[in-house]
């Protein structure tokens, strides 16, 4: 069951091909949609803070993680260690143009 | 641990600037830190609450966003335009009310991440207690943004068909952003309303917590923006009301 959650997100996030903004977590389904929201919330956090919420295992949430960092929603925090992985929440997302009107927002609502 | 609270209404005219400088001054009558955001760069109006003229506003928002000046640069002490009554900070953040800024930014947009970014650092470097967000109605990527970083979110709504409509989908959207806390507010409720009857409609439509039901005040039409009415008139029902919602915010 898990495992196949855990395909649907990385499938979800693969299918993205800009920058993850925090307003398009809406469109993702459980458990990834209230673990980003919460990160997205606390705005620095740990790797071990996310698996805590997405029920994952270590490396599966690594996987995500390491995904997020590519499109930019999270960042790699200077005060990652060996034991640790720290992240901040990102929100810009520069890679959309600058004056682009949000033409999905209406898919986020429905 | 600060709260960052969005104040947001579907449609315009719900009184949505009204109630969040009314809620920053009882928060800072409280001796909170509040900083107060001016999100409604296109049409823009909570300063003339705070009795902040234009040869004060140094930088605004829209300077913040153009790279002119950090977010803090753009925060405005406007607590002694106030009163004595308060005895904490208010720091408002205005929107510019020069023309060719508002057609600047309707023209070229603007990065919405940036804005949010800027919410988290003058949290931080003003060490504020609280920063309220004045949004613009409707939905947008902005309004999206700025409930996906709230601790709370307070929605203002009248007893009106098209407003019950639209606020339908705003709750919906605050679900799916997990907003920790959601408060409803009605808001210029007609006297001839059972007021009680207004508060279960709205929870039973939306399964929400209505924080107040507030009538049509003649006293804060004749105020006509140029004060902050729980200042003005601290003992009328509205003011009670607003109260309420303040406290249910702090709980």
């Amino acid at each position: 069951m898990s495992e196949n959650l855990f395909e649907l997100a990385i499938q979800e996030l693969k299918a993205r091909t800009e920058d993850i903004r925090p307003s398009d977590v809406v469109l993702f389904s459980e458990p990834l949609r209230s673990a980003l929201n919460a990160m997205i919330r606390l705005n620095r956090f740990s790797l071990t803070e996310f698996q805590e919420k997405l029920e994952f295992t270590r490396e599966e949430t690594r996987q995500i993680a390491d995904i997020l960092v590519e499109r930019n929603l999270f960042t790699v925090s200077k005060f990652s260690n060996d034991e640790e992985t720290f992240y901040e929440s990102r929100l810009s997302a520069m890679t959309r143009p600058f004056s682009r009107p949000p033409s999905d927002i209406w898919k986020k609502i429905n | 641990m600060s709260t960052i609270i969005s104040i947001h209404s579907f449609r315009g005219g719900t009184g949505k600037s009204n109630t969040t400088a009314n809620i920053s001054a009882l928060l800072a009558m409280d001796g909170a830190r509040v900083g107060v955001v001016d999100t409604d760069i296109a049409s823009p109006g909570i300063h003339v609450l705070f009795n902040l003229d234009e040869s004060e506003m140094v930088h605004s928002l829209n300077d913040y966003l153009w790279g002119k000046c950090s977010i803090e640069e753009a925060a405005h002490d406007v607590t002694g335009h106030l009163g004595s009554e308060i005895k904490g900070q208010i720091f408002l953040i205005p929107s510019s009310i020069k023309a060719g800024e508002i057609a600047r930014i309707l023209r070229e947009g603007y990065d919405v991440g940036l804005l949010n970014d800027g919410f988290r650092d003058v949290v931080e470097k003003l060490k504020l207690d609280y920063l309220l967000i004045d949004t613009h109605p409707g939905l947008n990527e902005e309004t999206l943004l700025s409930i996906a970083i709230s601790n709370a979110l307070v929605i203002i709504l009248r007893p009106d068909s098209q407003d019950y409509q639209g606020t339908a989908v705003t709750v919906d959207v605050a679900r799916k952003l997990d907003v920790p806390k959601m408060l409803m507010l009605v808001n210029k409720v007609p006297s001839q309303f059972d007021l009680e009857d207004v508060r279960t409609r709205v929870e039973q439509t939306y399964d929400a917590t209505v924080a107040a039901v507030l009538p049509h005040s003649d006293e804060m039409m004749a105020l006509a923006s140029s004060g902050i009415f729980a200042i003005r008139y601290p003992d009328h029902p509205m003011t009670k009301g607003l109260r309420s919602l303040v406290d249910q915010l702090k709980a």
